[in-house]
């Protein structure tokens, strides 16, 4: 196999960021997490749970809502006051609505899908008609005195209760008018000085009213007469989150402890037709607050400040018992964020707001297999480059020869010249950058670091031929037949000659490079690509899938390599259930 | 001793003032607001019975004028003429007034369009002799600036350059916004983004730190140790900075003067 050393890498100090919201769409079996940094991504559960799209973050995005509309459309709303529609075939923002209402708390979807509410700051809540291509202010409802956290339409969409501060508002959607408001207690059983603050309520269509609040109580209530009718203490702390299942016979509650709560409706004596709710089953798999949770069919999904996704299959409403039904916890990152130049042992980390470029140490001592050789230099940071304005950065790569460094983000397109001298680094940057370079899903640079290979999120990808300080555009494949499905990935052959790009549902395309024209398309598959990697010698494109699949193309030979059929008959072991990437 | 007031009667009012001089040259400051009182009483005594008497001697003495019907028409007829006349010049005054404002008004809307016109000239191509009708920029529809009202004065010198400049193309790349709106919105933001952060971490809630919280142990052993991260190695980066900053300023100086 050849002899290889290996550079553990310890000084990659990315934090990501903490979930925020999750938002779980039924029909197709997607689910939306948006983050504290602005950033949303969707997840293909049905695709091995793995990360589609996302659309990066914003300094003065930060979301406290997300909801999924008729037709696929996706919703959200933050502390800037803005509802926010996310076109997903174009991975941009469709558009902003301001709701004047000051900052925003909660949002949610009416049952039918036509509607939406907005709970704001000043305690007024907005209803919103959802319209083919935008959103049109209503009308308000009755005003309240303290801010709406929470909000949730009864099923048949007549009724809709509003969590607040100390108190929960049941309003008549037709009048507007508050029907009741029901007190809550600020403590169970006692007297504190502390608000109440009521983080989560849902609506049953039987008319009860289940609400969470920060005294760590379940309260369920009666919305027809607005009385309280249960009320079960599961915490020290705040519970922050609730999530009902579509036929109301479980829900999930979030508590600031990491604790997850399943309750079931179950009967009170077997043979007896009279249920009622239990708490059955406590989950610990977060370490802290659990500010988002959904219950999807057949699992339920948390996830909150400690960054993880945890998908926790249910074991009564899984058939088949299988990898499926494993606990899933989504940690590392599905994107790449760091970036190597091989001839000077460089890596390019890529953080939120800046990168950091490092050089590798390095050692003279040799030794046997397996040693672990002391280093004679050690690894040293070489630049750390913050980027202007608010937005986050999409994508960045490094060149092979280490000279030049590129990064995308939403509004711009940034390209820097390294010059290396002696020991030192000077950072020399490419003004004027066209405008269609913005937004870039994905950067590579070719082997020879002459070209640069941008692709665009509306699907079109660009060469662009770079000398000395400056570039020249050459070509742009436009986009074929078929939408952007998921992220893009791009991969460049050693000798210069082919680019491979995924991400269309038409599969993956190999472009030719000297003659800039499309040699061949390799026929998708039902799975997205995670991974694209083109063979130095042979030409063979290497494609891994989400759900453990890889599949060896001969791109000379417009078909699949012996090897790959084979494999594809016999069936490869399946070793881990992550993807790999 | 406590000085009693006198109470109000139908005493003449000189009778009444000669009384409160000699406690008010006897008696300290702790009687002052009672003489204060007194003296006041007193005044407030007098127009009283002034009044009274006038009304009094009106009513014992005299008999009411006689005024006959035509004179008191005329005059009731004068007091309504007058008083229309008065509202009539008021009225124009404030309309005149008005005139002029709209017009000052017009005139700086005219003024505050010219220093787009040169933004306009600044940011697209270099100048052409092509004539465009600075009217066409009032169809903009951008937001009003705070600066707009400072540039009136170079507006004047900018009229005629501006009329040889070519626009081209008639889509903004910006956008103004009014600063006093953006304040309001940015402290609604705060007031929220700080409402979140007392009810999930603020007094009350039962979280500590992660030092303090791996510390107790230590703290409650019967031989104390430190705490679990005892050096604070973010405490004063300005200051540290500020050292190194000063450190290497210094030796380049003492090897300038040692060279010399």
């Amino acid at each position: 196999m050849g002899e290889f050393k290996v550079h553990r890498v310890r000084f990659f100090n990315y934090i990501p960021s903490g979930i925020r919201c999750v938002a779980y769409n039924n029909q197709s079996n997607r689910l939306a997490v948006s983050r504290t940094d602005g950033t949303v991504e969707i997840y293909n559960l049905s695709a091995n749970y793995f990360q589609e799209k996302f659309f990066p973050g914003h300094e003065s995005r930060a979301t406290e809502a997300l909801c999924w509309a008729k037709g696929q459309r996706l919703f959200s709303a933050g502390l800037n006051g803005e509802i926010i529609e996310y076109d997903l075939q174009a991975l941009n923002i469709k558009y902003a609505v301001d709701a004047f209402g000051g900052p925003i708390w909660s949002m949610a979807v009416s049952p039918h899908g036509s509607q939406l509410l907005v709970g704001c700051e000043d305690g007024s809540v907005k209803l919103f008609q959802i319209t083919p291509d935008k959103i049109q202010f209503e009308r308000n409802f009755d005003r309240q005195k303290s801010r709406i956290l929470s909000l949730s339409w009864h099923p048949s969409g007549t009724h809709v209760a509003a969590g607040s501060i100390d108190y929960i508002s049941v309003f008549d959607v037709k009048s507007g008018s508050a029907v009741h408001k029901m007190l809550v207690d600020r403590q169970y059983m006692g007297v504190s000085k502390r608000k109440c603050i009521i983080w989560g309520v849902a609506f049953l269509s039987d008319g009860t009213v289940i609400s969470v609040d920060s005294a760590g109580k379940v309260q369920f209530w009666d919305s027809a007469t607005g009385t309280l009718v249960k009320n079960h203490l599961i915490a020290n702390a705040d519970v922050q989150s609730i999530a009902v299942s579509d036929q109301e016979d479980s829900f999930v509650v979030g508590t600031a402890e990491g604790t997850v709560f399943h309750f079931q409706l179950v009967s009170v004596t077997s043979n007896s037709s009279e249920k009622q709710w239990v708490r059955t089953k406590p989950f610990q798999h977060h370490t802290h607050d659990v500010r988002a949770v959904a219950h999807s069919p057949t699992a339920l999904i948390s996830g909150g400040t400690d960054t993880h996704l945890v998908i926790r299959p249910l074991m009564e409403k899984v058939e088949v018992k299988n990898y499926d039904a494993a606990l899933r916890k989504i940690t590392f990152p599905h994107r790449r964020l760091i970036s190597c130049s091989k001839k000077r042992q460089l890596l390019l980390f890529q953080f939120t707001h800046h990168l950091e470029l490092w050089r590798l140490g390095s050692t003279v001592a040799t030794g046997k297999n397996g040693d672990t050789l002391p280093l004679s230099r050690d690894a040293d940071h070489l630049l750390h480059l913050k980027t202007k304005g608010p937005e986050n950065i999409i994508c960045s790569c490094i060149s092979p020869c280490g000279s030049w460094i590129a990064y995308s983000t939403t509004s711009r397109f940034f390209l820097y010249r390294l010059n290396y001298e002696h020991d030192n680094i000077s950072l020399q940057r490419v003004s004027k950058m066209p405008a269609f370079l913005r937004s870039a899903l994905q950067i590579l640079f070719s082997e020879d670091s002459a070209k640069l290979f941008v692709a665009s999120n509306q699907g079109s990808l660009h060469v662009i031929r770079l000398l000395e300080g400056s570039f020249k555009h050459l070509h742009t494949f436009q986009p074929q037949s078929g939408t952007v499905e998921s992220m893009c990935l791009l991969a460049v052959s050693p000798d210069g000659n082919w680019l491979a790009s995924s991400g269309t549902s038409a599969g993956v395309h190999v472009y030719n490079i000297k003659h800039l024209k499309l040699h061949c398309t390799v026929p998708s598959y039902n799975f997205p690509v995670t991974a694209l990697a083109i063979a130095p010698n042979t030409n063979n494109l290497v494609i891994a899938h989400s759900d453990q699949q890889v599949f060896e193309y001969s791109i000379p030979d417009k078909q699949y390599t012996e090897w790959s059929r084979t494999i594809q008959k016999q069936g490869c072991y399946q070793e881990a259930y992550r993807p790999c990437l | 001793m406590v000085q009693l007031r006198p109470r109000a009667s139908r005493i003449p009012a000189s009778a009444m003032v000669e009384e409160g001089q000699p406690p008010s040259e006897e008696e300290e400051e702790a009687e002052h607001g009672l003489l204060l009182g007194q003296p006041s009483s007193g005044a407030a005594a007098e127009p009283l019975e002034e009044e009274d008497e006038e009304g009094d001697d009106e009513f014992d003495d005299e008999a009411p004028e006689e005024l006959t019907f035509a004179s008191a028409q005329a005059e009731a007829r004068e007091e309504e003429r007058r008083v229309r006349e008065s509202v009539r010049r008021d009225k124009t005054l404030l309309k005149e007034k008005r005139k002029r404002r709209e017009e000052l008004f017009i005139e700086q809307k005219k003024r505050k369009l010219l220093p787009d016109n040169i933004l306009e000239k600044l940011t697209t191509a270099g100048p052409t002799n092509i004539k465009k009708p600075p009217g066409k920029l009032k169809e903009a529809n951008l937001q009003k600036k705070k600066e707009e009202y400072e540039k009136g004065s170079d507006s004047q010198n900018a009229k005629e350059r501006v009329q040889k400049v070519q626009f081209v193309g008639q889509n903004k790349s910006y956008v103004a916004l009014r600063l006093k709106d953006q304040d309001l919105r940015d402290a609604r933001q705060q007031a929220a983004k700080a409402f979140i952060q007392n009810s999930l971490y603020g007094p009350g809630t039962n979280r500590t730190t992660i030092n303090k919280f791996l510390s107790l142990e230590n703290k409650r052993l019967p031989v104390k140790k430190a705490a679990a991260q005892f050096l604070n190695n973010a405490w004063g980066t300005q200051k540290k900075q500020n050292a190194k900053r000063f450190k290497r300023r210094w030796m380049v100086r003492k090897m300038k003067t040692s060279k010399k």
